[in-house]
């Protein structure tokens, strides 16, 4: 057990300078993917309504120029209707479609014609094996004033070209179908103005014929809704403060252990390795398990109860993890905690008392120096680098308590901000607000993450 | 410095006879041995209380987990273990639903993560133990900053990416993600595995006429491939243990934590313990089997 040396590290070496760069590129690729992408990502989800505004078209078509935008959730009347096409695979969830016939016919002087007329204009008479339309004939146009005649299209949509008309009764081949998306023209108010064009309707939810609602826009827009959501958000405030709170309460007394097993482990004792790996094993346990045990202890017919009972001390099995127990539950967290991750403290202590030179401590306690004396002027103060990046790290790991508290309160009655953040996406399915809940997190561990940088930093320099 | 000397103060004046000095330094001495010895035991039983807390909760859930489910619904419960001795509350576990699944995919996901991290951390961790390069402290301080900090809350947003990727809850995107979260632990891990070799030896071998590629394979290598199993084996902990990330990425292809997890509220104390005891055991094994490579693991992230 040595304490690993300053790197070596090839000095000079003018030729293939390149070979450092091209070890590391692999994973800093894999770290921008993996990392930083996910990271912009849950500050865009957070911030950024993606289906804020709905572009309005010139033209019933995409690629037409914008005539305004919409904000979501606005009133709008519809003016026009068009078919439209587009890859089948968009033609899902709330896309209103319609469908196209290619048929031909005659018209009334005899003449053939052979073009596209909508569904609707259509009655299917006969389909083959697959349901598949084959034969039909036109429907008869109702009413005096409209024109008698079926306008039979080039393409399947109405603004193309008549190559014929019709009439209605006439029976029809009908060879393939085109589903076709509907667009709208709409109305609607945005910022005391009267905006109109064409829009797709899976960006609608259409009442009727007239009117309709924007579901959904296709622009994005910053906004701090989500933000808000979490700041009001009830669980927000006793999360927070419950994180806070346990990591106030739990690293003091780690610390304390950590340095106390250190000491013990400096001591030389004569199963030094044995203390060592046993004093580790937390450090390999999952965090859902340690929250398991400490449940098999705290739960009415647990080890505490049991044991409280085997001694007298108690007369029943007393509810330690129930919801009128809360400080119970606290201090279940609290053991909990204290057990799992006093281990990498320790690690980190031990290392760094390793590297205090043994004739400094040896002096120390020649020289008479009581244990209490030694730990507070000798070991604490060298030990000081050490301690910080330790409490840097569990920090930051406190603000990740996640399995030990479901485990141990069901994740109700206490609750954390990891908690909340997974209660954000998968109850309530709400990725926007578990982002803000991320981004939260995220902010909070940044805060200390860069007194943690700044700490190594001047200990490499005052190291060189 | 500011201890307090004993020695100085109470030390004979200086014009004392040599006799008397030396008697009272062997009063010293002898004062000093007894305080050793007794300074000893005590740090002896501190040792074993501390090895007692950290042991009694495993031996606790360790006895719930093999016994009858009886005797885990029981109370009081009996402090002496195993009492009877079953692994019916084992089988019961295993047998409930989808913990066989669950086992499969958390050593799928944990031998990819593996398999991955070792591979793209190995040439970075040789990088930043062998070369001074310009930028090296940079990625340095960049994987220190990485290791500190909350990856798993990262699954949020991976989440929603994989989803539109169409690639949500399969266990390769899972894989992924762990990766990511033990990626810097692991090229800090074999840095400092590296760092441990001296290049001399490298550097021995080229003079004796070996290629550097040779050097690297034959003398290199098999000095440092049992610090990078350790590492491995850590790498798969980590991936074996995570339960935040496998929640939320996985809905039907659930780990083994995850599955715990999600059936914890809704599932009976034998199940529960079974299922504690069942997730602490690799990693108990797994820290005696690496406990040499301890301060390669974490010592160094204070340096």
């Amino acid at each position: 057990m040595t304490t690993e040396p300053a790197a070596p590290v090839k000095k000079g070496r003018p030729k293939r300078q390149w070979a450092p760069y091209l070890l590391i590129l692999p994973s800093l690729i894999y770290l921008a993917i993996f990392f930083a992408l996910p990271m912009v990502r849950a500050i865009r989800l957070a911030v950024w309504d993606e289906t804020a505004l709905l572009t309005l078209h010139e033209e019933a078509s995409a690629r037409s120029s914008s005539a305004g935008v919409l904000p979501q959730g606005s009133q709008i009347s519809l003016l026009e209707r068009q078919g439209i096409a587009v890859a089948p695979d968009e033609l899902v969830g709330n896309v209103l479609t319609e469908t196209w016939l290619r048929i031909e016919g005659q018209d009334p002087e005899g003449k053939p014609v052979a073009g596209w007329a909508p569904e609707s204009r259509i009655r299917v008479r006969t389909t083959d094996a697959q349901g598949a339309p084959t034969e039909g004939t036109v429907r008869t146009k109702l009413g005096a004033t409209a024109d008698p005649l079926t306008s039979i299209y080039a393409e399947p949509r109405e603004t193309s070209d008549v190559v014929g008309k019709l009439d209605g009764g006439a029976s029809v081949a009908i060879g393939e179908q085109a589903v076709l998306e509907t667009w709208f023209r709409i109305e609607g108010q945005s910022e005391e103005r009267t905006v109109a064009g064409w829009v797709p309707s899976r960006a609608l939810q259409v009442y009727d014929d007239v009117s309709g609602r924007i579901d959904r826009g296709d622009t994005g827009k910053f906004t701090t809704v989500y933000i808000e959501r979490m700041l009001n958000d009830r669980f927000f405030k006793p999360a927070m403060g419950t994180t806070l709170f346990l990591m106030v309460i739990i690293i003091p007394v780690q610390f304390i252990l950590a340095i106390i097993m250190a000491l013990v482990i400096q001591a030389r004792l004569k199963f030094n390795t044995i203390f060592l790996a046993i004093f580790a094993i937390p450090l390999a346990a999952s965090d859902l398990a340690v929250g398991i045990v400490w449940y098999s202890i705290f739960t009415q017919s647990g080890y505490l109860n049991s044991i409280l009972q085997g001694l007298g001390l108690i007369s029943s099995a007393q509810p330690f993890l129930t919801a009128n127990t809360r400080h119970w539950i606290i201090v279940a967290i609290w053991l909990a905690e204290v057990w799992r991750a006093t281990a990498i403290v320790m690690i980190i202590v031990v290392s760094g008392l390793q590297a205090i030179s043994q004739e400094v401590l040896e002096a120390a306690e020649v020289f008479g120096a009581s244990l209490w004396q030694r730990v507070r002027h000798v070991i604490l103060p060298m030990l000081k680098p050490s301690l910080q990046v330790a409490l840097i790290l569990r920090t930051i790991l406190a603000l990740q308590v996640f399995a030990v508290v479901i485990a141990l309160s069901g994740g109700d009655v206490v609750t954390v901000l990891a908690n909340e953040t997974y209660r954000q996406y998968y109850e309530l399915r709400n990725f926007n607000v578990a982002a803000a809940y991320a981004g939260f997190i995220l902010l909070l561990s940044m805060i200390t993450a860069v007194f943690y940088l700044r700490m190594v930093r001047s200990q490499e320099e005052a190291g060189q | 410095m500011t201890v307090k000397d004993p020695l100085q103060t109470n030390a004979s004046p200086p014009d004392a006879s040599g006799s008397l000095v030396s008697a009272e330094m062997a009063a010293v001495r002898e004062k000093a041995r007894r305080r050793m010895l007794l300074g000893r035991a005590f740090t002896y039983v501190v040792g074993i209380l501390l090895c007692l807390w950290v042991l009694v909760p495993i031996w606790f859930i360790a006895s719930m987990a093999l016994t009858t489910p009886e005797t885990v619904r029981g109370y009081p419960k009996s402090v002496l273990p195993f009492i009877p001795f079953s692994f019916e509350t084992m089988r019961f576990f295993l047998n409930s639903y989808g913990i066989v699944p669950g086992l499969i995919n958390s050593v799928i996901v944990a031998a990819i993560t593996l398999a991955l991290s070792t591979l793209i951390a190995a040439p970075a961790g040789y990088a930043i133990s062998r070369y001074l390069f310009k930028g090296r402290d940079a990625f340095r301080l960049s994987i220190l900053a990485v290791r500190a900090f909350p990856v798993v809350i990262l699954s949020i947003p991976l989440a929603v990416t994989f989803i539109s990727l169409g690639i949500y809850d399969k266990i390769y995107s899972l894989a992924l993600m762990h990766t990511a979260l033990t990626l810097p632990t692991t090229i800090l891990v074999i840095g400092s595995v590296f760092a441990s070799i001296p290049y001399e030896l490298e550097e021995a071998a080229q003079v004796f006429g070996c290629t550097p590629v040779q050097a690297f394979r034959r003398v290199v290598l098999p000095l440092v491939l049992p610090g990078i199993a350790a590492a491995a084996v850590f790498t798969f902990v980590m991936s074996w243990n995570e339960v935040f990330a496998a929640t939320v990425l996985t809905v039907q292809n659930r780990t083994l934590p995850a599955q715990v997890l999600v059936s914890l509220q809704t599932s009976g104390e034998p199940y529960k313990f079974a299922g504690g005891f069942f997730m602490l055991v690799p990693s108990v094994i797994f820290i005696f089997a690496i406990r040499k490579y301890l301060f390669n693991m974490w010592g160094q992230i204070s340096k």
